[in-house]
């Protein structure tokens, strides 16, 4: 797989090993997230039993705004809008029908919204935040690893702040010092302090 | 005496009515039709020395005729849970292939079989994993986990299990005690589609575990054969109970090494089915014991043996 900057996979067991390996290749691949995930490091014990990953993430995407999928032409009497990336005309649509009403925001065709002349200014509805990566995609990571991990692994400790993440599993309960003891040993590894 | 072999045809569905008739003339029985778009798959016992016969007539219409192994058997392919970890590789891929070589497969996911401390099997899971020939259980990665979980998982289960897990033969030999019939190592939790060359191979071997498995069961059952041949049954049912036209399940009946699966309302139809005349003077109920299935309200058929019964049909 990857061209994640470091991949580890730890285990007591050789098998297991292997197998994690793969199956954190083909999640990570499945949900697109290898080139959001910069290093990974996994630590399975089943005898403890013990899960854990942390890593760091490449960049976060910034915000969507209007001007990253959309031309704005306004003229005399509307505002025409050109869409030319159609993912994020549902979100537009649905801040356009909350802030305007459903009677000025006119769709004449699938790659078309035009609103009233004068209703917003050409920089503000340019700037105007659409859609935010980030929050989703700290589910995809969360959702992720959840995927990875073990199913039984059902006590779980989940963090993800500032581009570095961990997750935690177990099928006992997780002592109060896990992060201090397995987790921050695993990033001083990866070269970073959590 | 014929002796009936397990086959698979694969043909179009120009014309199949031909071989079906055929089959049906030289004695054989079709236990399983597939049409799908088409094409029609038929999964037959046919009698051994008429399958050149078969191939002839069916080669025209473009149709093939291989052997399948598990003809005539349901398997219950068991998961320890229906979550995205455990599906739909593994289970699935492993119940396709099975079917592929002419068995009918169930799912089974269990409510709490994840876990190495939790795992557990409940009473219905249990009885319904027990209503078929053969059970396979799908089982993770690690020898550990294997190892603790396994014995509450088959708490109960009479069926001859084989499991499959991604250590290696040998060492799910070492791991399980006592031992069960069959063991696939290399399969573990696969989180991709089973398309390598090797992964393949793997899904091979497990059929040819399942059918040596099932092979020595039948050759216990010649010993003290059944009092009637279970699709012969499942035909005679097919043909006096007409509400079996009428469902829409793709196996109304059933097909078992050792009965039949009836997918018919228990109460509504267990005394017409007991009472079925199978040849003169014998009924159903006088061969069999007919008893409601745990898996919906179906009937679950178990065809008494010959040294019970006195009577061969």
């Amino acid at each position: 797989m990857p061209p994640l900057n470091y991949f580890v996979v730890e285990s007591p067991d050789p098998v297991g090993k292997d197998a994690y390996e793969r199956i954190a290749a083909d999640v990570l691949q499945d949900l697109d997230l290898i080139k959001v995930i910069d290093r990974l490091h996994i630590y399975v014990d089943p005898k403890i039993p013990l899960f854990v990953a942390a890593g760091l993430l490449r960049h976060m995407p910034r915000a969507i705004r209007v001007s990253d999928f959309a031309n704005v032409n306004p003229g005399e009497k509307e505002i025409v809008l050109d869409i030319s990336e159609e993912a994020y005309l549902a979100p537009l649509l649905r801040i356009l029908w909350a802030r305007f009403g459903k009677e000025n925001v006119d769709q004449p065709d699938r790659f078309t919204v035009v609103l009233p002349a004068g209703v917003i200014g050409q920089k503000e509805i340019e700037q105007l935040v659409v859609a935010d990566p980030s929050e989703t995609l700290y589910k995809d990571v969360i959702y992720a690893l959840q995927y990875i991990a073990p199913e039984g692994f059902k006590v779980r400790r989940q963090y993800i702040r500032e581009g570095k993440f961990y997750y935690v599993a177990s099928e006992d309960t997780l002592p109060g010092d896990i992060v201090e003891r397995v987790v921050a040993p695993l990033f001083e590894k990866m070269g970073v302090t959590l | 005496m014929t002796t009936l072999v397990p086959v698979t045809f694969k043909g179009g569905v120009y014309r199949h009515d031909e071989i079906m008739d055929l089959i049906d003339d030289l004695g054989g029985y079709i236990v399983q039709k597939h049409v799908m778009a088409q094409d029609v798959v038929l999964q037959s016992f046919v009698p051994r020395d008429d399958i050149d016969l078969i191939r002839e007539i069916a080669k025209p219409l473009a149709g093939t005729v291989t052997e399948a192994p598990l003809v005539g058997t349901e398997i219950a392919v068991v998961s320890p849970s229906l979550e995205i970890h455990h599906l739909p590789h593994t289970a699935c891929d492993i119940a396709e292939y099975l079917r592929r070589s002419g068995a009918k497969t169930n799912m089974v996911g269990l409510a709490r079989g994840f876990g190495k401390r939790i795992a557990n099997l409940n009473d219905e899971e249990r009885d319904v994993i027990n209503e078929h020939d053969l059970a396979v259980y799908a089982l993770g990665n690690f020898e550990e986990c294997i190892q603790r979980k396994f014995p509450a998982l088959r708490q109960g289960i009479h069926v001859p299990i084989v499991v499959t897990g991604a250590p290696d033969r040998d060492a799910l030999i070492r791991i399980i005690d006592p031992p069960v019939e069959g063991y696939v190592g290399g399969v573990g939790r696969i989180m991709h589609r089973f398309k390598r060359p090797e992964e393949l191979a793997k899904l091979d071997e497990l059929v040819d575990e399942v059918s040596r498995t099932l092979d020595a069961r039948r050759d216990t059952l010649a010993k003290d054969p059944l009092s009637v041949f279970p699709p012969r049954l499942m035909a005679i049912i097919e043909d006096r109970i007409h509400e079996v036209s009428m469902l829409t399940h793709p196996t109304p009946v059933t097909a078992q090494m050792e009965g039949l699966r009836v997918k018919l309302p228990y109460d509504s139809y267990a005394d017409d089915v007991r009472s079925l005349p199978v040849t003169e003077g014998v009924t159903v109920g006088d061969i069999a014991d007919v008893t409601p299935s745990r898996m919906r309200n179906y009937i679950l058929i178990r065809i008494k043996p010959f040294s019970e019964t006195r009577i061969l049909v």
